[in-house]
C-alpha cells in the first residue's frame, strides 16, 4: 500500500473534560487522537504533552502496520497521568508516515456535542 | 572540609534520609559486632533490603545495615521441598535461584525487586484465594537478637514465637537465614483480559474461586478493568468471552508470577475481611470517580489471600482482599491516599505495614488480637529496644 501521511503532527486545543453522564467506557468524556498507519511497519509513536505551566512528557505509543488505533488521552498514564480539565497541546513524532485526527467527547451536559479536527501535520 | 552525609533514598523516591551510617557487613560474626558496639553507644540500628517499602520502618539517624553481601542459597532437601536462603537475597534471585535446584515458591508478588526477608518481615504477598502471603514459608531463622546473640530458630520447636517472627517489620534481630518451605519447581500459564468494570464485578467471585490466582485492575479514567489468571500448566483456563485478551504467557513460576515494572508509584494497601472485599471496592470506587480521577489515572489492584496465623500479619486470623490505591511516583498522593483511608478502616481494613498509611500504634493495637503477644516476644529478642526508632516506637508503643 502507498505510504501516506506525515511524521511530524501537532494540535494545539487539548483538554480533558471531568464532568461525564451515562454509561462508562462508552460515555466517559476523553480527548483522544486517532491514528492511522498505512505503512508496512509497525508505527511507534512519541507524543509529547505541554502544558502552561509544567515540563512537557513523554508517552510511547505503537500502532501496527496497516492499522487504525484511537488513543484516549484518559488512559496515558506513563509516565504521569495527565489531569483531567487542564490546558495542554501535543507534538506527535512518528517513525513512519501516518494520519492524526484530534477528537474530544463531552459527555458532562446535554448541551454539548462532540467535535473533531485535523492535528497540523508539517511538511518540512 | 565537613563530611557529606549519604542519602538514602527508597524505591518509589517517596522516602528519604540521611543515616548516621551506612554499614555493608560481609560476615555474621561481623553484624552481631555491630549491634554490640550500638547497645554500647546507644545507638539504634536498622536493616535495610531494596528500600522497596515506602514506609519509614528502615529509617534513622544511626546505623543502617545492608545486607547486600549476604547472597545464596544453601542446605537444599528437594524431599521435603526445604532450602536456606540468605537474607540479602531478592525475591527475584531467590526464585532464579532455588529453580536452578528445582524448587520454586509458591507465590509472589507482582514486584520481585523487594528483598525475601523484607518482603517477609512486612507481610507482603501474592494473589490466589487458596494462597498465603510469602511470610508463611519461614519455617526456620537464623537471626542476631538485640543483644548481638546469634541464635536459631525452628517453627517445629516454638510455634508461638514464629508466629511473631514471620511479620516482624525487623524487630526481633536481624535475620541471617531464613529455612522456607517450598515446592517442587513448576510452570505457569499467565492470561490476562481487558474487560468492563461491571463484568469483572459479575464474574469476579467465579474467577476467584476457580483459579489459582486472579486478581483484577480497575483503571478509573475509562471503567475497564484487567483480568489476570494464571493456573499451572495443564490446569484449565477460564474463558472470558466478554474480554479483550492482551496477554498469554506460559513458562517458569518465578518468570510468569511477577511482572516488569518499569514504572515507579507510591501505594496505599489494606487487608479486609474477603466478605467485605467488593462492598470497599464499590465504595472507593464511586469516591474516585467523583472526587479524585481527574487527577488519578492510575489503578487499583484487588487481590485476595488466604489467611494465616502470623500475629502482624494483615491477613492473620481471616481470608482477605486486598486493595491497593496507585499514584505515579514523584506526584502529590497524600491528599487522594488520605481521602480514601477511611473508607478501609470502615470496613475493618489492616494497612500493609511497607506502604502508605496514617495509623498509628493506638489504632494498630486494635486490629491485631494477639497485639500483645508480639510485643512480649519482640521485648525478649530485642530487651534494650535496639531495633527501635522513634519511627518504630510510634507504629508499637501508644501514647497514652
Amino acid at each position: 500500500m502507498k505510504p501516506y501521511g506525515k511524521i511530524d503532527w501537532a494540535f494545539a486545543a487539548g483538554r480533558i473534560p471531568f464532568r461525564t453522564q451515562g454509561k462508562e467506557p462508552e460515555m466517559t468524556s476523553h480527548d483522544k487522537i486517532s491514528v492511522l498507519n498505512l505503512s508496512e511497519e509497525e508505527a511507534v509513536l512519541e507524543i509529547a504533552v505541554f502544558y502552561e505551566d509544567e515540563a512537557p512528557k513523554t508517552y510511547e505509543v505503537k500502532i501496527r502496520p496497516r492499522r487504525l488505533k484511537k488513543i484516549r488521552f484518559n488512559d496515558l498514564i506513563d509516565p504521569q497521568a495527565i489531569r483531567m480539565e487542564r490546558n495542554f497541546a501535543c507534538y506527535i513524532k512518528a517513525n513512519v508516515p501516518v494520519v492524526v485526527q484530534h477528537s474530544r467527547m463531552n459527555t458532562g451536559s446535554a448541551d454539548l456535542a462532540e467535535m473533531a479536527t485535523m492535528a497540523f501535520p508539517d511538511d518540512a | 572540609m565537613g563530611v557529606r552525609k549519604q542519602i538514602w533514598k527508597n524505591w518509589s523516591g517517596s522516602l528519604s534520609f540521611s543515616p548516621g551510617e551506612i554499614l555493608h557487613p560481609e560476615s555474621e560474626e561481623e553484624i552481631s559486632q555491630i549491634v554490640k558496639q550500638a547497645n554500647f553507644a546507644k545507638r539504634k540500628v536498622r536493616v535495610v533490603g531494596a528500600g522497596h517499602s515506602s514506609t519509614p520502618l528502615v529509617k534513622t539517624d544511626d546505623i543502617l545495615v545492608s545486607l547486600k553481601h549476604f547472597k545464596g542459597v544453601e542446605a537444599i532437601d528437594l524431599e521435603k521441598s526445604q532450602a536456606v536462603v540468605l537474607a540479602g537475597m531478592t525475591v527475584k534471585e531467590a526464585g532464579k535461584d532455588l529453580f536452578r535446584y528445582g524448587l520454586a515458591m509458591h507465590n509472589t508478588g507482582d514486584v520481585d525487586v523487594q528483598s525475601l526477608a523484607g518482603a517477609i518481615a512486612t507481610g507482603t504477598h501474592g494473589t490466589g484465594k487458596e494462597l498465603q502471603n510469602l511470610s508463611a514459608m519461614l519455617i526456620g531463622v537464623r537471626l542476631v537478637t538485640g543483644t548481638g546473640e546469634i541464635v536459631e530458630f525452628t517453627q517445629a520447636q516454638d510455634k508461638e514465637l514464629f508466629r511473631a517472627l514471620q511479620v516482624a517489620l525487623g524487630t526481633c534481630g536481624i535475620f541471617l537465614k531464613m529455612k522456607l518451605q517450598l515446592q517442587p519447581k513448576y510452570e505457569l500459564q499467565r492470561k490476562e483480559w481487558c474487560v468492563p468494570i461491571e463484568k469483572c464485578i459479575e464474574n469476579h467471585e467465579e474467577h476467584q474461586n476457580r483459579n489459582r490466582n486472579f486478581d483484577f485492575y480497575w483503571y478509573p479514567r475509562s471503567e475497564m478493568a484487567k483480568i489476570r489468571i494464571m493456573n499451572k500448566e495443564g490446569d484449565p483456563m477460564p474463558e472470558v468471552p466478554y474480554g479483550d485478551l492482551q496477554r498469554d504467557k506460559q513458562g517458569h513460576s518465578h518468570e510468569i508470577l511477577p511482572r516488569t515494572r518499569h514504572l515507579r508509584f507510591d501505594e496505599m494497601e489494606y487487608a479486609l475481611p474477603i466478605e467485605h472485599g467488593q462492598a470497599c471496592f464499590q465504595e472507593i470506587r464511586e469516591v474516585v470517580k467523583k472526587k479524585y480521577r481527574k487527577e488519578v489515572g492510575w489503578r487499583t489492584l484487588y487481590r485476595t489471600i488466604k489467611a494465616d496465623d502470623a500475629f502482624l500479619s494483615p491477613i492473620s486470623g481471616r481470608d482477605s482482599v486486598t486493595i491497593s490505591l496507585h499514584h505515579n511516583a514523584g506526584l502529590p498522593f497524600w491528599e487522594y491516599f488520605k481521602g480514601i483511608e477511611p473508607i478501609f478502616r470502615k470496613y475493618d481494613g489492616r494497612p500493609h505495614w511497607g506502604k502508605k498509611h496514617t495509623l498509628k500504634a493506638g489504632e494498630l493495637k486494635d486490629l491485631y488480637p494477639n497485639w500483645e503477644l508480639f510485643q512480649q516476644f519482640r521485648r525478649e529478642l530485642d530487651p534494650k529496644g535496639i531495633f527501635m526508632t522513634p519511627e518504630l516506637q510510634e507504629l508499637f508503643i501508644p501514647t497514652e
